[in-house]
């Protein structure tokens, strides 16, 4: 039992560790990627004490619980056939853990769902601001942006206005592949022959990766490229120098 | 002892036969010999006057008697990419930092249509043109393109971004060949661009010039022929 | 004591001893030709031959030939050479047949793939012919049927060593060969697992081009996962399964012989797909991009047309076996729990492995036939293919998992020497999963786009598939509990398998939430979370189960040292390799890649480290096994106490395997429960005594 407190301390750590892990390269930039760290940190608080349990009584089998060696078996142990009570608990708990993550990532999923397609109105997304569009292409093996409302301004990087939604359709040319914005949270694949959506309101100005997850080729690891999350003024600014007029 | 005899050889054959098949996939990776930029002088350029440097690249519809295919890992991939086109003298590409380069390509291949208009435009060039047979342009149409050399990120964010695309226009499908299937009159394209800070890119070609499905395989999937490294040191 | 009247036996602790002293001389004499076969020789084929089959007279058909005809002269080495033969023949006739500088619609050079892939038919058909597995065929059109003497060639009665190198039917030899073949792809998936990783540790530069780099990881992808399914299936699922229930041999021997001979045959496939270029698309070879690949593509269809005949015939056995072939008296209640895993992951492997194999030949139909199942610009869908993939994608990773967890489910009673705890929730946690696993495939497909709404089905499915396996966790741990542990090499493995599944799973509940997974999904999080249940529960499973077995497959005991040495190292390198690999997917790493921002740097220096400690490790374990096999100290028949069928035979185990078959009456881990057939017998005997002793006063 001691060796179960223990233990569930010490791996309690892991729920802010993962998420250090994935800040390093500044995210959270957009309240989905937030939402997601969220989840994963409940997750791995909300497993500890399992984890804790399971390897308390690996550990406590060979150390606590008497362990013999060398050639025969002269012994028999307690036959336990089973237990009703540990039964019932473990069943109980494991389904109750299973239910609770299902149901938080359920919840989760509406949420974010909502800010991909605009169907829900969700708090997050100030309802006066227009959503931004753009058109993600994926070719082998250079990500291209476009923008439809800025007369088409197209560019190898992506430049996204801070505190904007934005909507992506993603397709390919070619293969597919796999559109990862990686600080935003934001991921979907670029199909051939069909557009797939997804979008994300980024919260943080600064310089962020795009980095393909689909294995798309020779070059799928050098497809990557870079998001400028920038203020507003910026990114007009931007889309003049890009040759696009119209701006908002 | 014969037992820890018998498992201690096994450990090093074990250790050999990974060492061995790892050097000669290692081998079998050999990208080709390195070109680099020579210097040539200096330029005025919009940052400054900075040192210059000329590299001449050509692009090849096949291989012929004087121009030998690039090198494969074996017959049967030699077999396999007969036919095809590829970049010379090599693709393996070093250019000096800090300065502005000029690359001049001789293209020598016919051409179609290209898939994503993105790539028959130039994208960064010192003033966002190249010359094409002389005359200064912005991009090439879109129909009658042969290939781009399209330099592109590594995945290190530490070096600077770096994004350069030069399309290659085709020779017309009624130019004068050669017994090769070379144009007599190949497309002459320069580039200048300014470098940065060192750093390692790669450079892909983005028109469809290969074979299988959307002319993407065979050559354009291959370091040495429509793919390769550029380096800036 | 005495036995228990005759043609019975029954578990009881002490049998062991006894039935090795019957078991050895019954051996003996079965090997000595006991059986009594009365047959004429060669050539005259008498009609109404009477053989007689222990003891009781079986009427023979006639005999054509020597005993075993044609397969007397057939064995490897006339199989590789026809396979090469004919390999070659066909490709250099595909060649002359194409017309030089062919090329198809989109300018690929037609010859170098119809020549590979009629070199690869070749191989398969040769090989096949040279191995004699259409002896069975021939002989039914030519209205030969097997006579006792053939079936006992077959079966490699007093055949020595050679019976290992032929089409030999007895699912011992079959076991041994699947071991084997095992080891050799193992090694092989292992061999590449090195490359990839000295390629992810020099960070610096590329070791290998990509295209190289691509064909290592999805070579080492798919060699890996056949050799894992095999790797308990077919050495313990062979050798072991029939003991286990009391029968001699499996339903279907020749078919056993067949399953084995088609994965060497699909593994030479993979094999020489490396020398044309390789397979660059993962070994999930999504299609459009396995579109553009060289022709090694065709290898990789080969060898998984050819692998999913081999396993498809392999379940069927299997599942017939189990079914129909149990000891008089083995009732479900009384069935190993090694038996339900065995058949779970069959019906699996059934359902399942026919997806797999449609994918691949619509695939090389597309690029073959010019069809456009696959193709989006002409009408086809690469969502289909992912769906097809998919279908056995994820049942496959149970057909992997439940063998090793259910083998060491099965030795823990022998090792803690107490009943399996609760027996009926391992059966309903094998059952669940088998249940559950071919609903949740698209899991894998999350983030394609494919039907948005239908990740929330998806997401409730795999979440719920983790119950089950938390069941087999319990029923881990539940026979822990207060057990006394008799610390040898086959339960230590069971240490790294429970600790390795709660991490694989616990991090699995991770990616089968959608949110979460659209962080992790295409990332090194996802590789190290199928490694750990993959390879970590798994494979460590597996090398548990073989070390258990091995004193009764090789006759010889496994040297525990250097095993332990092997499995510890590897497991302490497991750990790092993994363990960094997680970090490196939450920072942010995909999947497939050879070069990576310098963040990642620390976390793959440490996997790469790590690696190498495996290598080593496995190398350790490896010759282990080797040396025990040639110069271990030789095994009794029962060495760890065992009560259940298998080990009451004796070693080296006799053709027929039982000579008197069981008839069973206990449940298979009444380990310090009083047999109550024993209180009942000896309760008779005292009685008998009370009543000799009253007779003789």
């Amino acid at each position: 039992m001691i060796l179960f407190i223990v233990l569930w301390v010490a791996l309690s750590p892991l729920g802010w560790l993962v998420t250090d892990a994935m800040n390093m390269t500044g995210a959270p930039a957009s309240k989905v990627m937030e939402e997601i760290q969220q989840t994963i940190q409940v997750f791995t608080i909300v497993s500890m004490p399992l984890c804790a349990f399971v390897l308390a009584v690996l550990l406590y089998s060979l150390f606590g619980w008497k362990h013999v060696q060398g050639d025969r078996p002269k012994f028999e142990s307690p036959a336990i056939r089973t237990n009703r009570v540990g039964v019932g608990l473990w069943v109980g708990a494991t389904s109750v853990l299973a239910l609770f993550l299902v149901g938080w990532g359920l919840v989760e999923l509406a949420q974010i769902t909502a800010n991909a397609y605009g169907t829900i109105p969700s708090d997050e997304q100030p309802d006066d601001e227009k959503p931004l569009i753009v058109n993600v292409t994926g070719q082998q093996w250079v990500w291209t942006f476009e923008y439809p409302e800025h007369d088409r301004v197209t560019s190898a990087q992506l430049y996204l206005p801070v505190d904007r939604p934005v909507y992506f359709n993603v397709t390919s040319k070619d293969v597919i592949h796999n559109f990862w914005a990686v600080e935003l949270g934001v991921k979907i694949d670029a199909n051939p022959g069909a557009i797939t959506q997804t979008g994300v309101t980024p919260n943080k100005i600064g310089t962020f990766n795009v980095r393909c997850a689909e294995l798309c080729g020779l070059h799928h690891a050098y497809m990557q490229t870079k998001i400028r999350v920038v203020d507003n003024d910026d990114f007009n600014s931007w889309v003049r120098e890009m040759g696009g007029q119209k701006t908002s | 002892m014969k037992r820890a005899l018998i498992t201690l050889v096994s450990v090093i054959v074990g250790v050999g036969i990974v060492v061995g098949v790892g050097y000669v996939a290692f081998v079998a990776s050999e990208e080709p010999a390195v070109i680099v930029a020579k210097p040539n002088g200096t330029m005025q350029t919009p940052k400054g006057e900075l040192p210059h440097a000329v590299l001449d690249l050509s692009v090849y519809p096949n291989s012929s008697k004087d121009v030998p295919a690039p090198k494969t890992a074996n017959a049967i991939q030699a077999n396999w990419l007969s036919g095809q086109p590829f970049y010379g003298p090599s693709t393996s590409i070093q250019v000096p930092a800090n300065s502005v380069v000029t690359i001049n390509f001789t293209q020598y291949d016919g051409g179609g249509t290209i898939y994503n208009d993105f790539f028959a435009r130039v994208h960064g060039s010192m003033d966002g043109t190249i010359s094409w047979n002389g005359k200064s342009v912005k991009s090439i149409p879109q129909d009658q393109m042969a290939h781009t050399f399209t330099v592109h990120q590594y995945p290190e964010s530490t070096q600077p971004y770096f994004f350069l695309s030069v399309p290659l226009p085709q020779n017309p499908p009624d130019a004068k060949t050669n017994k090769a299937g070379f144009a007599e009159q190949p497309q002459q394209i320069s580039v200048t661009f300014i470098t940065g800070e060192a750093g390692t890119y790669i450079w892909n070609c983005e028109f469809p010039c290969g074979d299988l499905y959307q002319e993407f395989g065979g050559p354009m999937q291959t370091r040495g022929w429509m793919a390769g490294t550029f380096e800036v040191v | 004591m005495t036995i228990a009247p005759p043609r019975t036996t029954r578990r009881s602790s002490t049998t062991s001893r006894t039935s090795s002293r019957t078991g050895s001389a019954d051996a003996a004499r079965a090997n000595r030709g006991g059986a009594g076969l009365k047959q004429d020789g060669g050539g005259r084929g008498g009609s109404g031959a009477v053989a007689r089959v222990f003891g009781n007279p079986v009427p023979q058909p006639p005999q054509h030939g020597k005993p075993g005809g044609l397969l007397r002269h057939l064995n490897l080495g006339t199989a590789l050479l026809l396979g090469s033969a004919m390999a070659l023949g066909f490709g250099y006739l595909a060649n002359r047949l194409t017309k030089s500088g062919a090329t198809d619609a989109t300018f690929a050079p037609l010859a170098p793939e119809y020549t590979y892939l009629a070199g690869l038919f070749g191989w398969a058909l040769g090989f096949s012919i040279g191995i004699g597995a259409f002896d069975a065929p021939v002989r039914w059109l030519l209205g030969r049927e097997l006579t006792h003497a053939d079936a006992e060639y077959l079966a490699g009665k007093n055949l020595g060593w050679q019976r290992y190198f032929k089409y030999t039917t007895d699912h011992k030899v079959v076991g041994i060969q699947y071991l084997v073949a095992a080891m050799v792809t193992l090694g092989f998936g292992g061999l590449l697992a090195m490359l990839i990783r000295t390629e992810l540790g020099v960070t610096w530069a590329e070791v290998f081009t990509p295209s190289i780099y691509n064909s290592i990881i999805g070579t080492h992808g798919i060699a890996m996962i056949i050799a894992m399914i095999v790797i308990v299936m077919g050495p313990v699922g062979n050798f072991i399964v029939p003991m286990m229930i009391g029968a001699r041999d499996m339903a279907f021997p020749r078919l056993n012989a067949l399953s084995l001979w088609l994965f060497v045959i699909a593994v030479v496939c993979l094999i020489s797909s490396l020398f044309v270029g390789g397979v660059q698309d993962g070994w999930s070879v999504y299609q459009p991009l396995a579109a553009q690949s060289p022709p090694g593509m065709l290898g990789y269809q080969m060898t998984i047309i050819i692998f999913a005949i081999s396993t498809g015939v392999a379940s069927v056995n299997l599942i017939v076996t189990i079914l129909l072939m149990r000891a008089k008296g083995m009732t479900w209640v009384r069935t190993p729990i090694f038996v339900y895993g065995v058949f779970g992951a069959a019906i699996m492997g059934l359902y399942a492995f026919p997806f797999y194999q449609y994918s691949q030949l619509l695939a090389m139909s597309d690029r073959i036939l010019d069809t456009s199942f696959f193709v989006p610009l002409q009408g086809g869908s690469v969502w289909l293919y992912e769906n097809l993939f998919w279908l056995l994608g994820h049942p496959e990773v149970y057909v992997i998992l439940l063998p090793s967890t259910a083998i060491m489910l099965e030795l823990m009673p022998v090792f803690y020497r107490k009943p399996l705890f609760s027996f009926n929730f391992a059966i309903a946690g094998i059952v669940g999963v088998v249940a559950l696993s071919g609903l949740v495939w698209a899991h894998h497909m999350y983030m394609t786009g494919w039907a948005p709404s239908a990740n929330y089905p998806f997401m409730l499915s795999t979440e719920l598939i983790s119950i089950p396996v938390g069941f087999l966790v319990l029923v881990a741990i539940g026979t822990m509990w207060r057990g006394t542990v008799w610390t040898r090499l086959p339960v230590m493995a069971i240490y790294a398998l429970v600790f390795n599944k709660i991490i694989g799973g616990i991090t699995g509940i991770y990616l089968s939430d959608v949110p979460v997974d659209q962080y992790m999904h295409g990332s090194m999080f996802v590789v190290a979370h199928f490694h750990y249940m993959l390879m970590g529960a798994g494979l460590f499973g597996a090398m548990g189960g073989i070390a258990y077995f091995f004193p009764k497959m090789t006759g010889r005991m496994l040297d525990e040292r250097a095993g332990s040495i092997g499995l510890w190292t590897a497991f302490a390198g497991f750990q790092l390799t993994f363990g960094s690999m997680f970090v490196a997917g939450l920072q942010g790493q995909p999947r497939r890649v050879l070069q990576f921002d310098d963040l990642f740097n620390i976390s793959n220096w440490l996997s790469t480290i790590g690696a190498f400690v495996i290598g080593l490790g496995m190398l350790i374990f490896m010759g282990a096994i080797i040396s025990s096999w040639i110069a271990g100290k030789k095994a009794p028949a029962n060495p760890w106490g065992s009560k259940s069928l298998e080990w009451q035979t004796p070693t080296p185990v006799p053709l027929e395997n039982f000579r008197v078959l069981p008839v069973v009456t206990s449940r298979p881990y009444d380990y310090g429960v009083p047999d109550p057939y024993d209180a009942e017998m000896i309760a008779n005997e005292k009685a008998r005594e009370k009543q000799a002793a009253k007779v003789a006063v």
